[in-house]
């Protein structure tokens, strides 16, 4: 199948072939018509023409047989042959000739004694066998009727008419030579050449007489030659490409002797005339071809020129250009499309609008998302890059936005956010400063014109927006926010960058728990120190890099010594010593936690058999992490260590963090029950800082609350914070539940919590965590410093953990990477 | 050739008619072509050298019907024919023959002066209005002639005595060879096969 580029070229392709081929079936079977009726024409002409010669001749001899016997009965000339008067006679005949155009005339009486012939006839019967040819000639031809004879090799036409008196006494005999002027004369008649050929004795086939010309002749002589000798009948003969029809026709023929006319007509003239007409058809089909192909073409040029507008109008459409309505001109099929192309534009145009907002914009806030917020930063830089002005860029994290979410409800933590982005927009220095949201809970704002002053001065107001509790749904609640700020062109010549730095600001503020952080180089050192450390921390774990601390743990209301709480450190063999707050955060993200829990457990329950053997009836608590909860192997792992170190289920505590329940509940619960069956003392660490239900708490099997330092640290400065520890203790307390307090900085918030009820503490006034071989040291001194003996007993509560960094700094992270 | 006699016909039988008083015969004759056939009109003439000669009485052809009647005639020489019109349309009566040329120019009834034939030999009569009239006069130069019939005999009565004779047949230019016969007795037979 041919491939067209257009419509219209197929349209015309078709109906041209269609056309065409109907002109050419018409045309070849014309063609053949007209060259049969061509020949049939010749063939008939020939017919026609033979009778009309055969008429001729019959004429011919007929008048001239009756002036021959005009002669013959006159009565004078019939005296003068009975009176033998060959004078006369000669004269007569003479006369007769010339009257009847004869070549040959002369008499022959009855006993051919005389023969009498004009003086013209002589040299026809001069030749040698010429006489007796004529008296042979006479004999056979008795009846007078038309003979061809060939007298002394010369052909003539002959009639012989008796002379009577009244008997016959003799013939008159008149000859017509067989010469041009009767081939000129049945050519008039016929319109046909016409070509006498004999053959004598004397001489082989040869012409007589014709009208052909000579080549044409010498042909017909030569083909005349061979159809009468193989005794053919031929009609047809061919010379210089044309065609001659030839009738044969025997005149004389003796044994010896022939004379032929041969009678010739072309087909040509008559090809030449239906030739003409064949033409004149050829062009009139050419013709109207070239006027049915202009048509085609106008027509479907008519037809296609309006799809050719539509297809330049969908390209207009999918180079983007939704602005400009499609005209409709028609009510037909292309009118019907130009319709249906402008709804699809409409459509398009509304869905690209869509995409559009979709693609900058945040739906759930209204404000930019990180794509315009980047491209926004972008477009800023590029203007102030000539204005030489600086741009702020402020990262703002919502702390503890998951439990939030997680609690109170999704739509309560969407109208928070759209809350916290109202707040944002409202203290926005300008009309130009832009609001993003980039995250789940992670806001951006970027600052024109704005230096390193203006940026924290935005901070700091964001920072006493937040210190008041926040009213979403009718609840108020405290918000916690982190900022980080980057600048340009301090900080980055490009929007990635200045992100990248705001964010790692940001890290560092969740770190340092300070609300805002300006970003500066080293912090970038910072972190990437931390990734090397994790690549390192394991290596650490089998190099034994890692030392276990214990932080003692007292009883609040005795002083006496309970045990501690199973702390770790890290000896880096070139950084020195390595606090748990650079590396715990990334070890729980990665999962190496499980390995430095499992090394902690190891650690605490060698420490354990070591005291034990010392004769310290103590316990440790060991943190566990979110992973380890979720490992259903740490029950029975547990129960292993404690049996091959001898322990007991009472020397060793677990501590776990609200947070670390929360990530996958059931399973949680399901190693915490385990745990707890087992006879293990399970403490919820950092109380307070998460959002746990007390109501959920008090399902699990935890005995021991741990109230976090934050609120612990400034009670005796804070009757705020003392009355939550106050609140937490009875209410723990209600639960049945043991109560720990954290971050003891003086005696005084000792004897505070004394006098609260709280059952033991932890904190730098009581002791510092310090390695396991000072822990004894520490035990004499504190015994002698407060007065009280050495006796740790069962009924002791020890709660001893390992994790407990001071500050602790993980559970934003803990938080954050509950995902 | 010989041109013997010249008697016409009817005078020959009736010098038979004198001869048959003393010692005459009867001869009859059948005369045959070259295929055998009976001839009619076929002319015998009979020489006998002493027969003197005697002037015969006149004939007469008559032209009935645009016909010659009778078509072949044989007289004797000398004999004298008349040739009366009988039809209603008139003849030109001519004959080119050397015996005896001569033409009796458009006539009708009998012509006032009848036509001399002295000389022997065949006169071939025409009509030169009627092409197909055709007669014949055979001159002969003896009393004793014959026609055959049209059963292809002829009678003649004949003294006794030596003859030659010559039979003609129709349309031939020629007579026939000259033979001899001896008349003897009362009735001879002759057969004359011309070829």
């Amino acid at each position: 199948m041919i491939q067209f580029k257009h419509i219209r070229s197929r349209i015309a392709f078709t109906f041209l072939t269609v056309v065409i081929a109907i002109q050419l079936a018409g045309l070849v079977p014309l063609k053949y018509a007209l060259v049969k009726h061509a020949n049939r024409l010749a063939e008939e002409q020939m017919e026609v023409g033979e009778r009309v010669f055969v008429n001729l001749l019959q004429h011919n001899t007929q008048s001239l047989k009756q002036a021959t016997q005009v002669l013959a009965a006159d009565y004078a000339f019939r005296e003068a042959v009975a009176t033998n008067d060959a004078e006369t006679i000669a004269s007569a005949l003479e006369s007769y000739q010339g009257r009847i155009h004869a070549q040959v005339a002369y008499f022959v009486s009855q006993d051919e004694a005389m023969v009498i012939g004009t003086q013209e006839s002589e040299s026809a019967i001069s030749g040698s066998a010429a006489h007796q040819e004529f008296v042979q000639a006479i004999i056979e031809n008795q009846t007078g009727t038309l003979k061809f004879e060939l007298v002394d090799g010369k052909p003539y036409q002959l009639i012989a008419v008796p002379v009577k008196a009244p008997e016959v006494i003799g013939w008159v005999v008149m000859g017509f030579a067989v010469d041009n002027r009767l081939a000129a004369q049945i050519k008039q008649l016929t319109h046909l050449d016409v070509t006498f050929v004999q053959k004598t004795h004397q001489h082989d086939w040869a012409l007589v007489t014709g009208t052909a010309n000579h080549e044409l002749s010498n042909l017909l002589v030569k083909t005349v030659s061979d159809v009468y000798a193989q005794k053919l009948s031929l009609h047809k003969v061919d010379l210089d490409g044309i065609t001659y029809h030839l009738k044969i026709r025997s005149l004389h023929e003796t044994k010896d002797e022939a004379l032929l006319v041969v009678l010739q007509g072309s087909v040509e003239p008559y090809l030449q005339d239906l030739n003409t007409l064949f033409k004149v058809m050829i062009f009139l089909t050419l013709l109207g071809v070239v006027i049915f192909a202009a048509l085609i073409w106008y027509v479907s040029r008519k037809t296609t020129e309006p799809i050719a507008t539509l297809v330049k109008n969908a390209d207009d459409i999918a180079m983007g250009n939704y602005d400009k309505p499609i005209q409709v001109t028609s009510t037909d099929e292309i009118g019907l499309l130009a319709t249906a192309l402008n709804s699809m534009r409409e459509a398009v145009l509304q869905r690209s609008l869509r995409i559009q907002r979709l693609a900058f914009n945040d739906e759930l806030t209204g404000l930019s998302n990180r794509l315009a917020f980047t491209q926004g930063v972008h477009q800023a830089m590029l203007a102030h890059a000539q204005s030489n002005a600086k741009l702020s860029i402020l990262v703002i994290n919502i702390h503890r936005f998951k439990p939030i979410n997680q609690t109170l409800g999704r739509d309560f933590g969407d109208d928070l956010l759209r809350h916290v982005g109202q707040v944002l927009k409202q203290h926005v220095l300008s009309e130009q400063d832009m609001v993003a949201r980039l995250d789940a809970d992670e806001f951006a704002v970027l600052l024109q014109h704005a230096d390193q002053a203006q940026a924290t001065r935005f901070a700091d107001a964001i920072q006493q927006v937040f210190e008041q509790p926040v009213q979403v749904q009718g609840q108020a609640i405290d918000v916690q926010a982190g900022m980080g700020i980057a600048l340009y062109p301090e900080h980055g010549m490009d929007e990635e960058s200045l992100l990248n730095h705001a964010e790692t600001a940001l890290q560092e503020s969740r770190l340092k728990k300070t609300p805002w952080i300006v970003y500066n180089t080293s912090l970038e050192i910072d972190q990437s120190e931390t990734l090397t450390l994790i690549s390192d921390l394991k290596e650490a774990i089998q190099q034994n890099q890692l030392l276990l601390y214990i932080q003692p743990k007292v009883d609040v209301s005795t002083r006496r010594a309970l045990g501690g709480e199973a702390l770790i450190r890290w000896v880096h063999p070139q950084k020195g010593m390595i606090f748990p707050d650079q590396f715990i955060p990334f070890a729980e993200q990665t999962g190496i936690i499980s390995d430095l829990t499992q090394w902690m457990l190891r650690r605490a329950c060698e420490a354990l058999a070591d005291f034990k053997k010392q004769g310290l009836h103590i316990s440790l608590a060991v943190n566990l992490s979110t992973r380890d909860l979720n490992n259903m192997e740490l029950p029975q792992q547990i129960a292993d260590l404690l049996a091959a170190h001898g322990l007991t289920t009472k020397s060793l505590k677990l501590e776990i963090t609200e947070g670390s329940l929360m990530q996958d509940p059931e399973r949680a619960e399901i190693v915490v029950r385990k745990l707890a069956a087992m006879g293990l003392h399970l403490a919820i660490d950092d109380f307070g800082t998460g959002y746990s239900s007390l109501a959920y708490l008090r399902q699990l099997p935890v005995q021991e609350l741990k109230i976090d330092r934050s609120f612990v640290m400034f009670m005796d400065k804070n009757a705020g914070d003392a009355s939550i520890v106050k609140s937490t203790i009875d209410l723990a307390h209600n639960l049945g539940l043991i109560v720990v307090a954290e971050g003891i900085e003086n005696e005084l918030v000792l004897n505070q919590l004394a006098k609260l009820g709280c059952n033991e503490g932890q904190g730098y006034f009581i002791g510092k965590p310090m390695p396991e071989k000072d822990f004894s040291i520490w035990l004499e001194r504190w015994q002698g410093q407060n007065d009280i003996d050495i006796d740790i007993g069962d009924d002791f509560n020890y709660a001893v953990n390992p994790l407990d960094i001071e500050p602790a700094p993980q559970d934003p992270y803990t938080l954050d990477n509950l995902n | 050739m010989r041109f013997l006699s010249r008697p016409l016909l009817g005078a020959g039988l009736w010098l038979l008619c004198l001869g048959l008083s003393a010692h005459a015969a009867e001869v009859t004759l059948t005369v045959t072509d070259a295929a055998g056939r009976l001839v009619t009109d076929a002319v015998v003439a009979f020489y006998d050298k002493k027969t003197p000669a005697i002037s015969p009485a006149p004939g007469k052809i008559v032209q009935k019907n645009k016909m010659f009647n009778p078509k072949v005639t044989v007289i004797q020489t000398g004999t004298k024919v008349n040739f009366p019109n009988e039809d209603t349309v008139r003849h030109h009566v001519y004959s080119f023959s050397p015996a005896k040329k001569f033409e009796l120019k458009l006539y009708s009834g009998v012509p006032t002066d009848p036509v001399l034939f002295d000389q022997a030999g065949l006169v071939t009569l025409g009509c030169n209005i009627h092409d197909s009239m055709v007669g014949y006069i055979y001159v002969v130069d003896t009393p004793f002639f014959v026609k055959t019939d049209d059963q292809g005999k002829a009678m003649i009565k004949l003294s006794d005595g030596q003859y030659s004779y010559q039979a003609w047949l129709p349309g031939q230019n020629k007579p026939g060879t000259e033979q001899k016969v001896n008349i003897e007795g009362a009735a001879t037979e002759l057969k004359i096969a011309l070829p």
